[in-house]
């Protein structure tokens, strides 16, 4: 009997240990090696001191950039690559435990709201002058505490297909929303494209903010003052997307397929019209990526009734996070890195669109940037939508309202139904907060 | 008196490894789980009680996570089981390159989950899938079709992925049954004039039970701790997600570390009873 008993717990333990491989349980667990990564980096520090830096690969500067700010300033700096979707992972988890996963963090837009309310980074100091110099800024402050500085940007801007265009008969370049719709569907009645429109349908981040900066260019406005959605804007957005999918001008397998391929679908030519990243200015000219090069032309991104004035902006930032015990020197490191001559040297070698204003237009006007049409203008009309900043539940919004998109795109609900969604999802996270 | 002390000595490391990396965990993970943690309000951090899990129990959208698991699970065991057994019949043979075949039958296993994942998307994918390529190729579909654009095929091919994993598991684990039953029981009963069905229902089959168990367990709790796959072939949607994309999302997208520890909880339980069952029914003493 006592063996049964015995065999019977130690098997139940096996299944439990097994099924624990789930458990929500203290973060800090996960993060041992970023504290020693962190520990060590102090205790190196000689001179200036010593800091890690926890990015992407894309934000990594080069051997000889860190050299240089190491003779500068004297601090040695600790590159930790991470890929973009775990650095928030780690960064929550070490959090919550109470400990610092790396002296300077990744901080992106959508994680800005979430952050400032754990109180996980470290307020900056940053001039007016860079202020006035960086519209993304904006996104990256909340309670006029900046939370994050903004290195590489990325905001909304459209793109076209001038030769379907030509072949399509379509003279001018689409002003309105309506006439994109109306330009897409010559494009397929003529045979020139068979799905003109890239959009991203996908259960995913890029669906939700598709549908945020398509209402907030249609109609200049997402959410009411207090945090809601705004029912008039974000419905027609949705009714507008609905269209598009009804009448076949959207790939069917953008609704299963990353967002990213929905985009790159321009690059080849079988998507005619895509609203999206300013990456796709540098990707449109690139052999290597993209099949059509000298027919996508990146233009002001249309509105209803004329060009839209405003665009929304999707930067990534830096930030220190407030468990560092290296602030000054982290601190310092973010003031070189996002300097002029910084994003200047990070455009060469990192391909990173600068994000203070001055320096892309250097950029634009001497001809590194090279296609960039409507880049500089639109720049100037990057306004946060939010408009008490980024919220904290913005992962919980985002998440109901790419699901409903989805559902609608799969056939599962009309735009009502999805709004309806969407809409008591966002109210409930309002009053929660 | 040595003689009493040195076992405790011995066991002293499994149980301080199982004590700090297993049970602290669980208990930690139930203590969460009746508070109210939320990370995005860090002044709000309160015991609620049973709350969490009141609040989980009566939301939709566990129960929908929920019954996608069951549905996974189904699949995931009965698949596993009939075609794990059927794969070890096969390995159960003495020729030559009988290892080269085995080498190649674990292979499957041998992938990580997200691999596993990745590698099924590019042959299910909806526009340029290799299976709509194959399909529009011979003429027996004309536009693609969309595999991961419905709850149900999507759930279906999941559980296919996942149980294209485990076979190899269930497969080694009935050819080490097979083995270990002596030669001399089935000789003995095909004097006795025993045939084919005969001696698989009443040697084969119940000698193989307690490994059978072990495959079975081992199958249930893969299929109820599916997750690389789903998010390989769906990501975070809402259509396949299952109680641990629940759990994670919960937890670690919405930082609601109280209800995320409740879900998980649950899960804990739910696999927990498989087990009871599983072990009452499968593993009994076996007598030759």
């Amino acid at each position: 009997m006592k063996k049964k008993v015995l065999s019977m717990f130690l098997g139940l333990s096996m299944i439990v240990s097994l099924a624990a491989g789930c458990s929500g349980g203290n973060a800090s667990e996960d993060t041992p090696a970023d504290a020693e990564n962190t520990e060590t980096a102090a205790e190196e520090s000689s001179d200036g001191g010593s800091i890690t830096l926890m990015v992407p690969d894309w934000a990594i500067p080069t051997e000889e950039q860190l050299a240089e700010f190491k003779e500068e300033s004297g601090i040695e700096v600790v590159v930790n690559e991470v890929g973009w979707d775990d650095i928030r992972d780690k960064m929550v988890t070490a959090a919550a435990g109470g400990q610092a996963v790396a002296d300077v963090v990744e901080v992106d837009w959508s994680w800005v709201g979430e952050f400032y309310a754990a109180d996980w980074l470290e307020p900056l100091d940053v001039s007016d002058e860079v202020k006035a110099d960086m519209p993304t800024m904006e996104t990256f402050t909340k309670d006029g505490k900046v939370l994050a500085v903004p290195y590489a940007n990325d905001y909304r801007l459209s793109y076209y297909n001038t030769k379907q265009y030509e072949d399509a008969g379509i003279k001018d370049e689409p002003q309105t929303w309506e006439e994109v719709y109306e330009n897409c569907k010559t494009l397929k009645e003529k045979g020139v494209c068979d799905y003109p429109f890239a959009l991203p349908l996908n259960a995913e981040e890029k669906t939700s903010t598709y549908l945020m900066w398509l209402a907030y260019t249609m109609n200049g406005v997402v959410f009411n003052d207090d945090g809601t959605l705004n029912r008039d804007s974000v419905l027609a957005a949705l009714q507008y997307e609905e269209k598009l999918i009804k009448d076949e001008l959207v790939d069917p397998a953008d609704k299963t397929s990353s967002g990213m391929d929905a985009y790159k679908r321009i690059l080849s030519g079988s998507a005619n019209f895509l609203t999206g990243p300013t990456s796709f200015v540098s990707k449109s000219t690139n052999e290597e990526e993209c099949s059509v090069i000298g027919q996508i032309m990146p233009i002001l991104v249309p509105g209803k009734d004329a060009k839209a004035t405003v665009t929304m902006a999707l930067p990534e930032g830096l930030g220190v996070t407030k468990f560092s015990e290296n602030k000054d020197a982290a601190k310092k490191f973010i003031k070189w890195y996002t300097s002029a001559d910084m994003q200047e040297n990070l455009n060469a070698s990192n391909t990173a669109i600068p994000t203070l204003n001055s320096v892309l237009k250097k950029l634009i006007d001497d001809g590194t940037i090279k296609n960039a049409g409507a880049m500089m203008e639109e720049a100037e009309l990057i306004v946060s939508p939010f408009p008490g900043g980024v919220p904290s539940y913005y992962a919980e919004m985002s998440n109901a309202m790419y699901n409903a998109i989805n559902k609608m795109a799969l056939g599962e609900m009309n735009a009502e139904e999805a709004y309806a969604e969407m809409e008591t999802k966002v109210a409930e996270l309002v009053k929660a907060e | 008196m040595k003689n009493k002390i040195l076992p405790y000595l011995l066991l002293a490391p499994m149980i301080l490894i199982m004590g700090v990396l297993v049970f602290y965990p669980i208990i930690a993970t139930f203590s969460y789980s009746l508070k109210k943690w939320k990370l995005t309000a860090p002044a709000d951090i309160r015991f609620v009680g049973l709350k969490n899990y009141a609040v989980v129990l009566t939301s939709e959208s566990f129960w929908y996570s929920f019954r996608n698991t069951v549905f996974i699970l189904a699949i995931v065991v009965v698949l596993t089981t009939v075609l794990g057994f059927l794969v070890s019949v096969l390995l159960n043979v003495n020729v030559k390159g009988a290892g080269i075949l085995l080498a190649i039958a674990i292979l499957p296993w041998a992938l990580p989950p997200y691999v596993n994942g990745i590698l099924w998307k590019f042959v299910f994918s909806s526009g340029y899938g290799f299976m709509n390529k194959v399909l529009i190729g011979l003429g027996l579909i004309s536009q693609p079709v969309e595999w991961l654009g419905s709850r149900w095929s999507l759930l279906l091919l999941v559980s296919l992925v996942v149980t294209w994993r485990s076979i190899p598991f269930m497969a080694l684990v009935c050819l080490a049954g097979r083995q270990s039953i002596p030669e001399g029981l089935y000789e003995a009963a095909r004097i006795d004039g025993g045939n084919t069905g005969t001696i698989f229902r009443t040697i084969t089959l119940p000698l193989m039970l307690p490994f059978l168990g072990i495959g079975i367990t081992s199958a249930s709790v893969t299929a109820i701790n599916v997750f690389d796959e789903i998010i390989a072939l769906s990501g975070y949607s809402d259509l396949g997600k299952n109680i641990l994309v629940e759990s994670y999302l919960t937890t670690f997208s919405f930082l609601d570390f109280g209800k995320g520890s409740a879900v998980t909880y649950l899960v804990m339980f739910f696999a927990g009873i498989l087990g009871v069952f599983y072990l009452r029914s499968l593993n009994k003493e076996v007598e030759y």
